[in-house]
């Protein structure tokens, strides 16, 4: 990879811890330490694939530059998410407008979307509008099928990209 | 034949039949013989007897003859070897003396080739002079010059890892105690030259030398002297550079260990050059450890550099540390920028130096990080500014030293640091890491008043009060924060903290769709749970708590819903419950004063609701009172034997005679006309529940502890027959079977008879009996199963009869399927027999259980002659198998794995998951280069997937197992073996990828990442 660095300093964000609120406000039982008792068994809902949980597989993935992760710098975040039928936006915003790596980085939110998601779904993957210089060129070359087959077909591209993923399970937190 | 003349003559000579001398005589022509073939072996056998020779047999005489003879013979190329060989052991015996030595390391010196001869001669030339060195040091030493220049030139170019591991031994004698001043050059060549340890031990090697070895072997040279110190840092500094992270951290633990010795002036000399090289792995890390090892290091070297000078706490601060802190200041003026964090680092690392330094650092960075707080234009980085705080108070927590008693060096910026603090808890963003900086303050010692915990708890209090939708964020930390001031200053928690919680639990259960103040309700309850079990706190929260309840039971209106307020009282006994064994956990005396009043009032609602109240209470409830069962258990163990005798005395009588008063005492007074007999049929199921609470005083008995009724297997035999035959519902039936389990295992000699007639009537006439209905024997095995259980644990001699009949009813399909999973039931750990319980058991009790049963049930299971029974053996095994530890199949695995695979087919989804965690268990521990699992990876794969997919597997929990399996197999599976599959799995597990459940989903992604790496 070519040794210019692009943004030497980035800004760190807190992480927000996945939010327990919501998940215990879904549970609908009246009982405390309800959940060993009853196996979900009969329990038919769907849980549909939503915003948080698109968000959930992408946040943890590394910043190619940095020792940080896409969700600590504010690459991406829930609200740049929409989820409409089969239809997936992620959008993502580089930290600074002159980002070499922002295709890498949308490169490696598609294949790990690629890897996690059903193939009912078609994912659209672009640059915040205005965050960089050249949006335009980054987004056709994310959202081409046949660029994105090129690139992965790129060795050195692909290291970069594995590495970018690595460990990306451990870091999800299961509970 | 040799070997044995060798031996003969090495024999004879020890026990004085002949001589040394004898046998140089007789070799005399073979020594001097003018074909060198002869003459090796000729030397070779003198040496090889000389080995043999036991010491004292050889005379200073015959010592000093043939000191003269071998190193004559190392002039003579063909008896080099055999006259090193006898060297090595003459010069380990004592009648060779310091006399020799000029002769044997001038021979040596001057006629040993080192690079004409091989590894394990030249070992055997590192040997003598390590061996010189040891024993006649002085004489070397004396030689001095002569000795490190000669030496120089032999060790040079050695490459051999055993034979390094000598010479470095010996270089770091002769670097400390040689004078060396004109040969530091020359012996920091022939040690520098192998920094940094490249070596990699080959497979298979016989002398066993890890890298390991050789880097401390040589480190130990390289900190030897300081004269190395100005030619090692330029060679430190350029491994750090240009190093693989394993250079990089074995130059980092070198230089550490390095700078003390080279000395302050060095070091000062070069802190710049240095500071530079570490500030790079630090700011710029490679990885973690290196990175971890790098800030060791930077400590070692302020250490270093300030170690000279005194520690008064008024001087200045010069040099490094002054510039290096300056500099990280410098990078904290933008404290929310990734640099900052590493900068953080560095000046924690310095707080763990010298105390003058730590002072100095922290009156740099306190006052700094406070005026950044407090300028208007770092609003937005605030809890950044509090996030490295926290981590500066935690570094200068964990610094103190040897001190104790002295006050913290934090102690000049508490009160503005408290200050900020208080404000940064009032905004959300900030006020995470104002509870770490605040957790880190209460924790160190010497630091904080009572006032000013008091004020902190009163801070943590506004935002618990004032922020009830947000109680969530901030409620763990903040809990943790008050839980640790809980016991330093109970009194602070119970005059304010606890008023406020107690004060926001409702009085009536929040409503069917009230989620929001259910689950706001149920972290209050946690909260309380954390706080109260300091035993001023526990009180107030017992009486509290049991208030509550009384009103929640007995309320004036009723709710046409009760399931709420069921479920919201449950949730209270819960919390005490949970309270009660923490306390009992951690051996709080006080919680035996609570057979007074806590028991007394429980059975008092369960009494009163049960048998006195109009309408339905909802302590009826029987989760209520299992509940108030598990507390009244753990009250009652933690009791002594002769409180536990009188307890049990009141219990029966109550049980048996109604007894009442004596445990029953609370609010509601329970009139003298209530007829309590929960055994008799009369009473309503509401009422018989109540057995619940009898077996609860049991279970937690001790075995010393006589049960107070007449005959012992007459009152089991009737609770036996009173839970098949009398009984409402499954909490009736366990409460007795628990009472009868317990008494079996504490008092089995006086349940002889019981125990006996069992096996002659109760087994034929309820068990093996087909006439009586299939659900009462299912019951009545059940029964059978506690017993065993019971006696199993406690090693009784009955034990085996007991589970060896229930083999017998494998044949027969309406209870075979009870009778196998007794078997995991049966060496199962339970919540009644166990050591808090004070049960008896016997050591090993599950092993020798699996030793006797599990070849049998092994061959029924794959026995197919009888399919209804086979099925029965293959449902025993899996039970088995999934409730013990793995150590004890393990060693089976083998024939184990395909009847495991088969289990899987069975149509109960609880024993799939079941097996499928076996082999999650068996997982761990395995690698792909002797995996168990190999030559079953196709067909595993096969069923996991099909265990995976909803439209097959209604279970979340096996199909969430089985695709945890899936994402471990390419961990332990060598990749060859799994290659041909992989293709299918990464597209079978696009179904689960669209599974309807969210942590199903989960599971499938990462089995699926884990497919797409390996072997990519």
């Amino acid at each position: 990879m070519p040794g210019e660095i692009y943004n030497p300093n980035p800004t760190i964000f807190r992480t927000e811890s996945p939010s327990s609120s919501s998940r215990l406000a879904q549970k609908r039982s009246l009982w405390i330490n309800d959940d060993e008792s009853t196996d979900v068994e009969e329990n038919d809902e769907i849980e549909a694939i939503d915003q948080d949980e698109i968000y959930d597989l992408i946040r943890h993935i590394y910043d190619p530059e940095h020792p940080n992760t896409l969700e600590e710098l504010r690459v991406v975040s829930a609200p740049q998410i929409t989820v409409s039928g089969n239809l997936i936006k992620v959008e993502f915003t580089p930290t600074v407008p002159h980002c070499g790596m922002s295709t890498m980085i949308g490169l490696t939110i598609r294949v790990r979307l690629m890897r996690s998601l059903p193939s009912r779904f078609k994912v659209d993957i672009v640059v915040k509008p205005g965050s960089h210089e050249s949006e335009h060129a980054v987004n056709k070359q994310l959202n081409d099928k046949e660029r994105v087959a090129a690139a992965l077909e790129n060795p050195l591209l692909l290291k970069t990209l594995e590495e970018s993923l690595d460990g990306i399970n451990q870091r999800n937190p299961k509970d | 034949m040799k070997k044995y003349r060798k031996l003969h003559q090495g024999t004879e000579i020890a026990n004085g039949t002949t001589t040394l001398l004898n046998v140089v005589k007789a070799l005399g022509e073979y020594l001097t013989s003018e074909e060198d073939g002869v003459r090796t072996k000729g030397v070779d056998f003198l040496s090889s007897v000389l080995k043999l020779c036991p010491s004292e047999r050889l005379n200073r005489q015959s010592a000093r003859v043939l000191t003269k003879f071998y190193c004559s013979k190392l002039e003579d190329f063909d008896t080099i070897i055999p006259a090193l060989k006898g060297l090595a052991t003459l010069t380990t015996l004592p009648t060779s003396t310091e006399e020799d030595v000029p002769e044997i390391l001038k021979a040596v010196f001057s006629h040993v080739k080192m690079k004409a001869i091989v590894q394990n001669v030249r070992f055997m030339v590192y040997t003598i002079i390590d061996t010189l060195m040891s024993r006649h040091r002085e004489v070397l030493k004396s030689m001095n010059d002569s000795f490190i220049s000669q030496y120089v030139a032999l060790a040079e170019g050695e490459k051999d890892p055993r034979n390094l591991l000598v010479a470095f031994a010996i270089a770091r004698v002769i670097l400390i105690e040689f004078d060396i001043s004109k040969f530091v050059q020359s012996l920091f060549d022939i040690t520098f030259c192998y920094f940094p340890i490249m070596f990699r031990p080959p497979p298979n090697d016989p002398y066993g030398i890890t890298t390991e070895d050789l880097r401390l072997a040589l480190r130990q040279c390289l900190c030897a002297t300081p004269h190395f110190g100005p030619l090692a840092i330029p060679e430190f500094l350029e491994k750090l550079q240009a190093g693989s992270p394993a250079t990089k951290q074995d130059t980092l633990e070198t230089m550490s260990i390095c700078f003390p010795v080279y000395g302050s002036s060095l070091a000062r000399e070069n802190a710049r050059k240095l500071w530079n090289a570490l500030k790079l792995e630090i700011f710029q890390p490679t990885d973690p450890v290196t990175e971890a090892k790098a800030l060791t290091t930077t400590q070692d070297l302020v250490k270093t550099i300030y170690s000279s000078g005194q520690d008064s706490p008024s001087e200045e601060i010069e040099g490094l540390a002054k510039d290096a802190c300056e500099e990280c200041i410098n990078i904290l003026r933008q404290p929310e920028r990734s640099q900052a964090k590493p900068a953080i680092k560095i000046l924690c690392a310095f707080m763990s130096t010298t105390p003058s330094i730590s002072r100095y650092t922290l009156s740099q960075t306190v006052p700094h990080l406070i005026k950044l707080f407090t300028s208007p234009d770092n609003i937005s980085a605030r809890p950044s500014i509090l996030l490295l705080l926290s981590d500066l108070i935690a570094a200068a927590r964990d610094s103190k030293s040897k001190s104790e008693d002295s006050e913290s060096a934090l102690t000049p910026y508490k009160d503005e640091v408290i200050g900020i603090l208080a404000s940064g808890l009032k905004t959300s963003s900030s006020r995470q890491p104002a509870l770490a900086c605040l957790l880190g303050m209460v924790s160190t010692k010497n630091l904080l008043s009572n006032e000013e915990l008091g004020f902190i708890v009163h801070n943590v209090n506004e935002i618990l009060e004032a922020d009830t939708e947000t109680i969530n964020d901030a409620s763990s930390p903040a809990i943790k924060l008050l839980s640790s001031i809980s016991t330093l200053a109970p009194h602070q928690i119970r005059e304010q903290t606890l008023p406020l919680l107690f004060s926001s639990l409702p009085d009536r259960a929040p409503g069917r769709d009230a989620v929001t103040d259910r689950v706001k309700s149920w972290r209050v309850l946690s909260a309380l749970n954390a706080l109260c079990s300091e035993p001023e706190l526990f009180e107030t929260f017992v009486i509290r708590l049991l208030t509550k309840l009384d009103l929640l039971c007995f309320p004036a209106v009723l709710d046409d819903d009760k399931e709420p307020t069921a479920a919201y009282a449950h949730s209270i006994l819960t919390t005490i419950y949970q309270t009660v064994l923490v306390k009992a956990d951690d051996g709080h005396v006080d919680l035996v004063k609570y057979i007074e009043s806590l028991v007394p009032r429980l059975f008092n609602l369960f009494v009163y609701s049960a048998f006195v109240y109009e309408g339905n209470s909802i302590a009826n409830d029987t989760r209520l009172v299992a509940v108030g069962g598990q507390i009244i258990t753990v009250v009652v163990r933690s009791l002594a034997q002769q409180r536990q005798e009188s307890y049990a005395s009141v219990l029966f009588s109550a049980y048996m005679d109604g007894e009442l008063k004596k445990i029953a005492e609370g609010q509601q007074s329970i009139p003298a006309s209530v007829d309590f007999k929960p055994f008799s049929e009369l009473v309503t199921p509401v009422q018989r529940n109540l057995i619940t609470l009898f077996s609860a005083g049991i279970i937690g008995l001790r075995k010393e502890v006589k049960i107070p009724v007449p005959n012992l297997s007459e009152f089991l035999a009737t609770i036996l027959s009173w839970s098949l035959s009398g009984t409402d519902n499954d909490l009736q039936r366990e409460a007795g079977w628990q009472i009868i389990s317990s008494m079996c295992n504490k008092h089995g000699d006086d349940a002889s008879a019981f125990l006996q007639a069992n096996l002659d009537q109760f087994w034929p006439d309820q068990i093996a009996n087909p006439d009586v209905a299939p659900s009462t024997r299912q019951q009545a095995l059940k029964a059978w199963i506690w017993i065993s259980k019971a006696l199993l644990t406690a090693n009784r001699s009955l034990s085996s009869q007991y589970t060896n009949r229930l083999f017998e009813v494998f044949g027969d399909e309406r209870i075979n399927w009870v009778a196998a999973k007794g078997f995991g039931n049966t060496v199962s750990a339970n919540h009644v027999l166990t050591k808090q319980n004070h049960a008896v058991i016997k050591l090993l009790y599950a092993q020798k259980f699996i030793n006797q049963l599990l070849p049998r049930i092994m061959d029924g299971a794959k026995d197919s002659s009888r399919p209804v029974e086979q099925v029965a053996y293959l449902v025993a095994l899996t039970s088995l198998i999934s409730t013990v530890p793995k150590a004890l199949y393990v060693h089976k695995m083998t024939e184990l794995i395909p009847l495991l695979i088969r289990g899987l087919d069975l149509p109960e989804n609880a024993i799939r998951s079941k097996v499928i965690d076996t082999f999650l268990a068996v997982a761990g521990g395995d690698s792909p280069d002797k995996s168990l699992v190999s030559e079953h990876a196709a067909s595993l794969v096969d069923t996991m997937l099909k265990n995976s997919s909803v439209k097959e597997m209604p279970s979340v929990k096996v199909r969430t197992s089985a695709l945890k399996y899936l994402g471990i197999l390419p961990h332990i599976v060598r990749s060859d073996i799994l290659r041909p599959l992989k293709a299918r799995v990464i597209k079978d597990l696009g179904v689960a990828l669209d599974d309807p459940k969210r942590s199903v989903r989960q599971e499938a992604v990462d089995a699926r990442t884990n497919w797409f790496k390996f072997d990519a």
